[in-house]
Protein backbone atom coordinates (compact mmCIF):
# COMPACT_ATOMS: atom_id res chain seq x y z
CA UNK A 1 0.00 0.00 0.00
CA UNK A 2 1.54 3.27 -1.03
CA UNK A 3 1.52 6.40 1.09
CA UNK A 4 1.28 9.95 -0.23
CA UNK A 5 3.08 12.48 1.95
CA UNK A 6 2.95 16.21 1.37
CA UNK A 7 5.86 18.24 2.72
CA UNK A 8 4.72 21.75 3.44
CA UNK A 9 5.37 24.79 5.63
CA UNK A 10 3.45 27.86 4.58
CA UNK A 11 6.47 30.10 4.87
CA UNK A 12 9.15 29.94 2.22
CA UNK A 13 12.79 29.18 2.78
CA UNK A 14 12.44 26.92 5.80
CA UNK A 15 13.69 23.81 4.01
CA UNK A 16 10.75 22.07 2.34
CA UNK A 17 12.65 21.18 -0.80
CA UNK A 18 15.80 20.16 1.06
CA UNK A 19 13.73 18.02 3.38
CA UNK A 20 11.88 16.42 0.47
CA UNK A 21 15.16 15.61 -1.27
CA UNK A 22 16.67 14.12 1.86
CA UNK A 23 13.62 12.15 2.93
CA UNK A 24 13.25 10.80 -0.61
CA UNK A 25 16.89 9.77 -0.67
CA UNK A 26 16.72 8.30 2.82
CA UNK A 27 13.64 6.21 2.05
CA UNK A 28 15.30 4.99 -1.15
CA UNK A 29 18.34 3.98 0.90
CA UNK A 30 15.99 1.99 3.11
CA UNK A 31 14.95 0.03 -0.01
CA UNK A 32 11.60 1.67 -0.60
CA UNK A 33 10.51 2.70 -4.05
CA UNK A 34 9.94 6.43 -3.92
CA UNK A 35 8.78 9.15 -6.27
CA UNK A 36 9.20 12.82 -5.45
CA UNK A 37 6.87 15.27 -7.17
CA UNK A 38 7.83 18.92 -7.40
CA UNK A 39 4.48 20.75 -7.26
CA UNK A 40 6.07 24.18 -7.26
CA UNK A 41 5.11 24.96 -10.85
CA UNK A 42 7.01 27.98 -12.17
CA UNK A 43 9.66 27.93 -9.46
CA UNK A 44 11.02 24.43 -9.69
CA UNK A 45 14.12 23.55 -7.74
CA UNK A 46 13.79 20.06 -6.34
CA UNK A 47 15.58 18.86 -9.48
CA UNK A 48 18.46 21.25 -8.74
CA UNK A 49 18.80 20.07 -5.17
CA UNK A 50 18.77 16.47 -6.44
CA UNK A 51 21.34 17.26 -9.14
CA UNK A 52 19.00 16.06 -11.88
CA UNK A 53 18.26 19.32 -13.66
CA UNK A 54 20.06 18.34 -16.86
CA UNK A 55 17.81 15.32 -17.40
CA UNK A 56 14.46 17.06 -17.57
CA UNK A 57 12.69 16.57 -20.87
CA UNK A 58 9.03 16.43 -19.86
CA UNK A 59 7.40 17.67 -16.68
CA UNK A 60 4.31 17.45 -14.51
CA UNK A 61 2.27 19.82 -16.65
CA UNK A 62 3.13 17.78 -19.76
CA UNK A 63 1.79 14.67 -18.06
CA UNK A 64 -1.40 16.40 -16.91
CA UNK A 65 -2.00 17.88 -20.34
CA UNK A 66 -1.31 14.59 -22.06
CA UNK A 67 1.77 15.73 -24.00
CA UNK A 68 3.67 12.69 -22.80
CA UNK A 69 3.23 9.46 -20.87
CA UNK A 70 4.02 9.32 -17.16
CA UNK A 71 7.01 7.03 -17.81
CA UNK A 72 8.60 9.63 -20.08
CA UNK A 73 8.43 12.41 -17.51
CA UNK A 74 9.73 10.43 -14.52
CA UNK A 75 13.46 10.89 -14.00
CA UNK A 76 15.32 8.01 -12.38
CA UNK A 77 17.88 9.16 -9.83
CA UNK A 78 21.49 8.63 -10.84
CA UNK A 79 22.41 7.08 -7.49
CA UNK A 80 19.35 5.05 -6.50
CA UNK A 81 17.37 3.10 -9.10
CA UNK A 82 14.30 2.97 -6.84
CA UNK A 83 14.12 6.77 -6.54
CA UNK A 84 12.33 8.87 -9.17
CA UNK A 85 11.52 12.53 -9.63
CA UNK A 86 8.60 14.14 -11.43
CA UNK A 87 9.84 17.68 -12.07
CA UNK A 88 7.57 20.67 -12.34
CA UNK A 89 7.30 23.04 -15.27
CA UNK A 90 9.34 26.21 -15.21
CA UNK A 91 7.53 28.10 -17.95
CA UNK A 92 3.99 27.83 -16.56
CA UNK A 93 2.30 28.81 -13.30
CA UNK A 94 0.28 27.16 -10.55
CA UNK A 95 -3.01 27.52 -12.43
CA UNK A 96 -1.78 25.11 -15.12
CA UNK A 97 -2.96 22.25 -12.91
CA UNK A 98 -6.03 21.80 -10.71
CA UNK A 99 -6.55 19.58 -7.64
CA UNK A 100 -8.66 17.00 -9.53
CA UNK A 101 -5.87 16.51 -12.07
CA UNK A 102 -3.36 16.06 -9.24
CA UNK A 103 -5.52 13.39 -7.62
CA UNK A 104 -5.76 11.54 -10.93
CA UNK A 105 -2.02 11.80 -11.55
CA UNK A 106 -1.17 10.49 -8.10
CA UNK A 107 -3.66 7.62 -8.37
CA UNK A 108 -1.67 6.52 -11.38
CA UNK A 109 1.59 6.58 -9.40
CA UNK A 110 0.20 4.79 -6.36
CA UNK A 111 0.36 1.42 -8.08
CA UNK A 112 4.08 1.70 -8.74
CA UNK A 113 5.63 3.31 -5.68
CA UNK A 114 5.71 2.74 -1.92
CA UNK A 115 6.05 6.42 -1.12
CA UNK A 116 4.96 9.48 -3.06
CA UNK A 117 6.50 12.68 -1.69
CA UNK A 118 4.98 15.99 -2.69
CA UNK A 119 7.18 19.06 -2.41
CA UNK A 120 4.67 21.81 -1.73
CA UNK A 121 5.21 25.44 -2.77
CA UNK A 122 5.18 28.19 -0.15
CA UNK A 123 1.87 29.94 0.40
CA UNK A 124 -1.70 28.76 0.74
CA UNK A 125 -2.98 29.41 -2.77
CA UNK A 126 -3.60 27.20 -5.78
CA UNK A 127 -0.19 25.49 -5.57
CA UNK A 128 -0.81 24.47 -1.97
CA UNK A 129 -4.31 23.24 -2.81
CA UNK A 130 -2.92 21.16 -5.67
CA UNK A 131 -0.25 19.64 -3.46
CA UNK A 132 -2.52 18.59 -0.60
CA UNK A 133 -5.40 17.36 -2.76
CA UNK A 134 -4.23 13.75 -2.86
CA UNK A 135 -2.12 13.56 0.30
CA UNK A 136 -2.70 10.87 2.95
CA UNK A 137 -0.49 12.56 5.50
CA UNK A 138 1.56 15.70 5.88
CA UNK A 139 4.95 16.66 7.22
CA UNK A 140 5.23 20.29 8.31
CA UNK A 141 8.68 21.84 8.16
CA UNK A 142 9.33 24.82 10.37
CA UNK A 143 12.31 26.67 11.77
CA UNK A 144 12.28 27.84 15.39
CA UNK A 145 11.24 31.36 14.38
CA UNK A 146 7.94 33.02 15.25
CA UNK A 147 7.09 33.85 11.64
CA UNK A 148 7.64 30.28 10.42
CA UNK A 149 5.69 28.88 13.35
CA UNK A 150 2.80 31.26 12.75
CA UNK A 151 2.57 30.09 9.14
CA UNK A 152 2.92 26.46 10.16
CA UNK A 153 0.02 26.91 12.56
CA UNK A 154 -2.16 28.31 9.78
CA UNK A 155 -1.17 25.45 7.49
CA UNK A 156 -2.08 22.85 10.12
CA UNK A 157 -5.50 24.47 10.42
CA UNK A 158 -5.97 24.32 6.65
CA UNK A 159 -4.82 20.68 6.47
CA UNK A 160 -7.25 19.69 9.20
CA UNK A 161 -10.02 21.50 7.36
CA UNK A 162 -9.10 19.40 4.32
CA UNK A 163 -9.42 16.15 6.27
CA UNK A 164 -5.70 15.45 6.57
CA UNK A 165 -5.28 14.46 10.19
CA UNK A 166 -1.93 12.68 10.26
CA UNK A 167 0.38 15.66 10.53
CA UNK A 168 3.96 15.45 11.77
CA UNK A 169 6.49 18.14 12.45
CA UNK A 170 10.11 18.65 11.47
CA UNK A 171 11.90 21.42 13.33
CA UNK A 172 14.64 22.50 10.96
CA UNK A 173 17.77 24.58 11.39
CA UNK A 174 17.94 24.19 15.11
CA UNK A 175 20.97 25.68 16.85
CA UNK A 176 21.40 24.05 20.20
CA UNK A 177 23.96 26.60 21.34
CA UNK A 178 21.42 29.40 20.81
CA UNK A 179 18.64 27.39 22.45
CA UNK A 180 20.90 26.89 25.47
CA UNK A 181 21.50 30.61 25.74
CA UNK A 182 17.76 31.19 25.54
CA UNK A 183 18.04 33.07 22.22
CA UNK A 184 16.18 30.48 20.19
CA UNK A 185 12.99 28.59 20.80
CA UNK A 186 13.53 25.00 21.85
CA UNK A 187 11.83 21.99 20.27
CA UNK A 188 9.55 21.83 23.30
CA UNK A 189 8.49 25.46 22.82
CA UNK A 190 7.62 24.80 19.18
CA UNK A 191 5.61 21.68 19.96
CA UNK A 192 3.87 23.53 22.76
CA UNK A 193 2.50 26.06 20.27
CA UNK A 194 1.74 23.77 17.34
CA UNK A 195 0.45 20.79 19.34
CA UNK A 196 1.33 18.12 16.76
CA UNK A 197 3.67 15.11 16.82
CA UNK A 198 7.38 15.68 16.25
CA UNK A 199 8.91 13.39 13.67
CA UNK A 200 12.40 14.85 13.82
CA UNK A 201 14.66 17.81 14.45
CA UNK A 202 17.40 18.81 12.05
CA UNK A 203 20.33 20.90 13.27
CA UNK A 204 21.63 23.93 11.41
CA UNK A 205 24.51 22.24 9.68
CA UNK A 206 27.01 23.61 7.15
CA UNK A 207 27.19 20.28 5.42
CA UNK A 208 23.55 20.60 4.32
CA UNK A 209 24.28 23.88 2.53
CA UNK A 210 27.22 22.28 0.78
CA UNK A 211 25.22 19.17 -0.12
CA UNK A 212 22.33 21.23 -1.46
CA UNK A 213 24.62 23.27 -3.68
CA UNK A 214 26.28 20.16 -5.01
CA UNK A 215 23.00 18.39 -5.72
CA UNK A 216 23.89 15.50 -3.43
CA UNK A 217 21.32 14.87 -0.66
CA UNK A 218 23.13 13.81 2.49
CA UNK A 219 20.52 11.65 4.22
CA UNK A 220 22.26 8.68 5.74
CA UNK A 221 25.81 9.99 5.74
CA UNK A 222 27.80 10.68 8.89
CA UNK A 223 26.96 14.39 9.27
CA UNK A 224 24.55 15.46 11.99
CA UNK A 225 21.91 16.59 9.52
CA UNK A 226 22.37 13.43 7.45
CA UNK A 227 21.76 11.27 10.52
CA UNK A 228 18.80 13.41 11.55
CA UNK A 229 17.13 12.93 8.14
CA UNK A 230 17.81 9.19 8.19
CA UNK A 231 16.14 8.99 11.61
CA UNK A 232 13.14 10.85 10.20
CA UNK A 233 12.90 8.31 7.37
CA UNK A 234 12.97 5.44 9.85
CA UNK A 235 10.22 7.10 11.87
CA UNK A 236 8.15 7.47 8.69
CA UNK A 237 8.46 3.70 8.29
CA UNK A 238 7.11 3.34 11.82
CA UNK A 239 10.37 2.54 13.63
CA UNK A 240 10.90 3.96 17.09
CA UNK A 241 14.10 5.98 16.95
CA UNK A 242 15.03 8.15 19.93
CA UNK A 243 15.81 11.83 19.29
CA UNK A 244 19.53 12.21 18.82
CA UNK A 245 21.77 14.65 20.60
CA UNK A 246 21.96 17.64 18.30
CA UNK A 247 24.70 19.46 20.15
CA UNK A 248 27.67 20.53 18.12
CA UNK A 249 30.62 20.91 20.39
CA UNK A 250 32.16 24.19 19.38
CA UNK A 251 33.38 25.29 22.79
CA UNK A 252 36.83 26.50 23.65
CA UNK A 253 38.08 23.12 24.78
CA UNK A 254 36.68 21.43 21.73
CA UNK A 255 38.62 23.83 19.55
CA UNK A 256 41.84 23.19 21.46
CA UNK A 257 41.21 19.46 21.22
CA UNK A 258 40.84 19.90 17.46
CA UNK A 259 44.23 21.64 17.28
CA UNK A 260 45.92 18.67 18.86
CA UNK A 261 44.23 16.13 16.65
CA UNK B 1 -50.29 53.50 -14.55
CA UNK B 2 -52.84 51.86 -12.33
CA UNK B 3 -52.76 52.95 -8.73
CA UNK B 4 -51.27 50.30 -6.50
CA UNK B 5 -53.72 49.24 -3.79
CA UNK B 6 -50.93 48.09 -1.45
CA UNK B 7 -47.47 49.60 -1.20
CA UNK B 8 -44.78 48.29 1.11
CA UNK B 9 -42.08 50.68 2.25
CA UNK B 10 -39.36 49.85 4.67
CA UNK B 11 -37.16 51.69 7.09
CA UNK B 12 -34.38 50.29 9.26
CA UNK B 13 -36.65 48.73 11.81
CA UNK B 14 -39.75 47.69 10.06
CA UNK B 15 -42.25 47.91 7.27
CA UNK B 16 -44.76 50.57 6.44
CA UNK B 17 -47.72 49.22 4.55
CA UNK B 18 -49.61 51.89 2.67
CA UNK B 19 -53.17 50.80 1.94
CA UNK B 20 -55.69 52.02 -0.59
CA UNK B 21 -58.49 54.00 0.97
CA UNK B 22 -61.35 53.03 -1.29
CA UNK B 23 -60.85 49.35 -1.93
CA UNK B 24 -63.19 46.78 -0.41
CA UNK B 25 -61.55 45.30 2.71
CA UNK B 26 -61.78 41.70 1.45
CA UNK B 27 -60.13 42.69 -1.83
CA UNK B 28 -57.52 44.68 0.03
CA UNK B 29 -56.74 41.64 2.19
CA UNK B 30 -56.21 39.60 -0.99
CA UNK B 31 -53.84 42.24 -2.36
CA UNK B 32 -51.85 42.33 0.91
CA UNK B 33 -51.51 38.55 0.89
CA UNK B 34 -50.40 38.59 -2.73
CA UNK B 35 -47.83 41.29 -2.10
CA UNK B 36 -46.24 39.61 0.89
CA UNK B 37 -46.26 36.17 -0.72
CA UNK B 38 -44.32 37.60 -3.62
CA UNK B 39 -41.67 39.16 -1.36
CA UNK B 40 -41.47 36.37 1.24
CA UNK B 41 -38.04 35.24 0.06
CA UNK B 42 -36.73 38.77 0.08
CA UNK B 43 -37.89 39.54 3.60
CA UNK B 44 -36.56 36.33 5.13
CA UNK B 45 -37.22 35.53 8.76
CA UNK B 46 -36.49 38.87 10.35
CA UNK B 47 -38.32 40.34 13.28
CA UNK B 48 -40.01 43.59 12.36
CA UNK B 49 -42.29 46.29 13.59
CA UNK B 50 -45.27 47.06 11.38
CA UNK B 51 -47.12 50.24 10.59
CA UNK B 52 -50.27 50.71 8.51
CA UNK B 53 -50.91 53.93 6.62
CA UNK B 54 -53.40 55.45 4.24
CA UNK B 55 -56.55 53.98 5.70
CA UNK B 56 -58.33 53.89 9.02
CA UNK B 57 -58.48 50.35 10.26
CA UNK B 58 -60.62 48.97 13.03
CA UNK B 59 -58.76 46.83 15.56
CA UNK B 60 -60.39 43.73 14.05
CA UNK B 61 -59.32 44.70 10.54
CA UNK B 62 -55.80 45.36 11.76
CA UNK B 63 -55.62 41.94 13.37
CA UNK B 64 -56.86 40.29 10.20
CA UNK B 65 -54.22 42.06 8.11
CA UNK B 66 -51.36 41.12 10.49
CA UNK B 67 -52.50 37.54 10.34
CA UNK B 68 -52.61 37.74 6.57
CA UNK B 69 -49.04 39.03 6.51
CA UNK B 70 -47.56 36.49 8.89
CA UNK B 71 -49.48 33.76 7.12
CA UNK B 72 -47.94 34.57 3.77
CA UNK B 73 -44.29 35.11 4.62
CA UNK B 74 -41.79 34.18 7.31
CA UNK B 75 -41.62 37.62 8.93
CA UNK B 76 -42.27 37.84 12.64
CA UNK B 77 -44.29 40.89 13.54
CA UNK B 78 -43.16 42.04 16.96
CA UNK B 79 -45.35 45.07 17.29
CA UNK B 80 -47.72 47.32 15.42
CA UNK B 81 -46.91 50.98 15.58
CA UNK B 82 -49.44 53.76 15.26
CA UNK B 83 -49.06 56.24 12.49
CA UNK B 84 -47.51 59.44 13.83
CA UNK B 85 -44.42 61.63 13.67
CA UNK B 86 -42.19 59.46 15.81
CA UNK B 87 -43.09 56.35 13.92
CA UNK B 88 -39.53 55.27 13.21
CA UNK B 89 -38.47 56.03 16.76
CA UNK B 90 -41.24 53.84 18.10
CA UNK B 91 -40.44 51.03 15.68
CA UNK B 92 -36.83 51.16 16.71
CA UNK B 93 -37.72 50.93 20.36
CA UNK B 94 -40.07 48.05 19.84
CA UNK B 95 -37.53 45.98 17.91
CA UNK B 96 -34.60 46.77 20.17
CA UNK B 97 -36.47 46.04 23.37
CA UNK B 98 -37.38 42.65 22.01
CA UNK B 99 -33.96 41.71 20.62
CA UNK B 100 -32.25 42.89 23.79
CA UNK B 101 -34.30 40.56 25.85
CA UNK B 102 -33.46 37.66 23.58
CA UNK B 103 -29.81 38.70 23.54
CA UNK B 104 -29.65 38.38 27.28
CA UNK B 105 -30.99 34.85 27.04
CA UNK B 106 -28.15 33.99 24.67
CA UNK B 107 -25.52 35.36 27.03
CA UNK B 108 -26.57 32.86 29.64
CA UNK B 109 -26.10 30.06 27.13
CA UNK B 110 -22.76 28.68 26.06
CA UNK B 111 -21.32 26.44 23.44
CA UNK B 112 -18.29 24.22 23.60
CA UNK B 113 -15.50 23.99 21.09
CA UNK B 114 -12.88 21.26 21.27
CA UNK B 115 -9.54 21.69 19.56
CA UNK B 116 -6.84 24.21 18.98
CA UNK B 117 -7.87 27.38 17.16
CA UNK B 118 -5.04 28.05 14.75
CA UNK B 119 -3.81 31.14 12.99
CA UNK B 120 -6.42 32.37 10.52
CA UNK B 121 -9.30 30.49 12.13
CA UNK B 122 -12.25 32.43 13.51
CA UNK B 123 -14.78 31.11 15.98
CA UNK B 124 -17.87 33.28 16.20
CA UNK B 125 -20.93 32.77 18.34
CA UNK B 126 -24.01 34.59 19.56
CA UNK B 127 -23.62 32.77 22.85
CA UNK B 128 -20.71 32.40 25.23
CA UNK B 129 -17.89 30.06 24.19
CA UNK B 130 -15.89 27.51 26.15
CA UNK B 131 -12.79 26.30 24.31
CA UNK B 132 -11.16 23.00 25.22
CA UNK B 133 -7.77 23.75 23.72
CA UNK B 134 -5.55 26.68 22.86
CA UNK B 135 -6.25 29.85 20.92
CA UNK B 136 -3.05 30.37 18.95
CA UNK B 137 -1.64 33.71 17.77
CA UNK B 138 -3.53 34.90 14.70
CA UNK B 139 -6.77 33.13 15.65
CA UNK B 140 -9.92 35.02 16.70
CA UNK B 141 -12.76 34.22 19.04
CA UNK B 142 -15.81 36.44 18.80
CA UNK B 143 -18.75 36.13 21.16
CA UNK B 144 -21.63 38.30 22.27
CA UNK B 145 -21.19 36.67 25.65
CA UNK B 146 -18.11 35.50 27.50
CA UNK B 147 -15.15 33.34 26.47
CA UNK B 148 -13.48 30.75 28.67
CA UNK B 149 -10.35 29.03 27.36
CA UNK B 150 -9.31 25.79 29.04
CA UNK B 151 -5.86 26.15 27.58
CA UNK B 152 -3.66 29.02 26.46
CA UNK B 153 -5.19 32.23 25.13
CA UNK B 154 -2.57 33.61 22.72
CA UNK B 155 -4.74 35.07 19.99
CA UNK B 156 -7.46 37.70 19.72
CA UNK B 157 -10.65 37.67 21.72
CA UNK B 158 -13.67 39.89 21.22
CA UNK B 159 -16.32 39.41 23.87
CA UNK B 160 -19.52 41.28 24.56
CA UNK B 161 -19.52 41.84 20.82
CA UNK B 162 -22.92 43.53 20.95
CA UNK B 163 -21.42 46.24 23.15
CA UNK B 164 -21.76 44.52 26.49
CA UNK B 165 -18.91 45.66 28.73
CA UNK B 166 -19.68 43.28 31.54
CA UNK B 167 -18.43 40.37 29.44
CA UNK B 168 -15.13 38.68 30.31
CA UNK B 169 -12.40 36.41 28.95
CA UNK B 170 -10.87 33.77 31.19
CA UNK B 171 -8.02 31.39 30.37
CA UNK B 172 -5.74 28.92 32.11
CA UNK B 173 -2.81 30.67 30.48
CA UNK B 174 -3.46 34.26 29.48
CA UNK B 175 -1.14 35.76 26.90
CA UNK B 176 -3.45 37.39 24.37
CA UNK B 177 -2.54 39.45 21.35
CA UNK B 178 -5.62 41.65 21.76
CA UNK B 179 -8.68 41.60 23.92
CA UNK B 180 -11.75 43.59 23.11
CA UNK B 181 -14.60 43.76 25.57
CA UNK B 182 -17.55 45.72 24.25
CA UNK B 183 -15.91 48.81 22.81
CA UNK B 184 -12.76 48.70 24.96
CA UNK B 185 -9.65 47.32 23.31
CA UNK B 186 -6.40 46.27 24.96
CA UNK B 187 -3.34 44.90 23.24
CA UNK B 188 -0.33 43.01 24.51
CA UNK B 189 2.72 45.02 25.53
CA UNK B 190 5.28 45.82 22.86
CA UNK B 191 8.14 44.63 25.02
CA UNK B 192 9.15 41.08 24.23
CA UNK B 193 8.27 39.14 27.31
CA UNK B 194 10.83 36.97 28.98
CA UNK B 195 9.53 33.46 28.89
CA UNK B 196 7.25 32.81 31.79
CA UNK B 197 8.00 29.87 34.00
CA UNK B 198 5.18 27.35 33.92
CA UNK B 199 4.65 27.74 37.66
CA UNK B 200 4.05 31.49 37.34
CA UNK B 201 1.36 30.90 34.77
CA UNK B 202 -1.88 31.05 36.70
CA UNK B 203 -5.42 31.16 35.33
CA UNK B 204 -6.45 34.73 34.65
CA UNK B 205 -9.53 36.71 33.76
CA UNK B 206 -9.87 39.87 31.71
CA UNK B 207 -12.69 42.30 32.47
CA UNK B 208 -13.58 45.97 32.12
CA UNK B 209 -13.55 48.37 35.03
CA UNK B 210 -13.82 52.16 34.61
CA UNK B 211 -13.30 51.86 30.88
CA UNK B 212 -10.05 49.89 31.19
CA UNK B 213 -9.37 46.24 30.66
CA UNK B 214 -7.79 44.49 33.63
CA UNK B 215 -6.21 41.06 33.56
CA UNK B 216 -6.07 39.51 37.01
CA UNK B 217 -5.47 36.06 38.46
CA UNK B 218 -8.77 34.36 39.11
CA UNK B 219 -9.58 34.74 42.79
CA UNK B 220 -12.77 34.62 44.80
CA UNK B 221 -12.82 38.42 45.07
CA UNK B 222 -12.52 38.92 41.33
CA UNK B 223 -15.18 36.33 40.58
CA UNK B 224 -17.55 37.96 43.08
CA UNK B 225 -17.41 41.16 41.04
CA UNK B 226 -18.44 39.44 37.81
CA UNK B 227 -22.03 40.04 36.80
CA UNK B 228 -23.60 37.49 34.55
Amino acid sequence: MSEVIVITSGKGGVGKTTSTANIGTGLAKLDKSVVMIDTDIGLRNLDVVMGLENRIVYNLVDVVEGNCRMKQALIKDKRYPNLSLLPSAQTRDKTAVNPEQMVKLIEELRTEFDYILLDCPAGIEQGFKNAIAAADRAIIVTTPEVSAIRDADRIIGLLEANEIHKIDLIVNRLRMDMVKRGDMMSIEDVIDILAIDLIGAVPDDESIVIATNQGEPLAGDSSLAGTAYMNICKRILGEEVPLMNLEVNNGFFAKIAKLFK
Amino acid sequence: MEKQPVIIKNNKYGLIVILDQDLEFEALKEKVAEKFRASAKFFGETQIALCFQGRKLSPEEEAVLVETITGNCMLQVISIVDEDETREEAMKKAVEARTDREGLMDLQDGRFYKGTLRSGQVLESETSIIILGDVNPGARVISKGNVVVLGAMKGNAFVGAAGNESAFVAALSMDPMQIRIGDVIARSSDKVQKKKKKAEDVPKIAYVEDGNIYIEPITKEVLNDINL
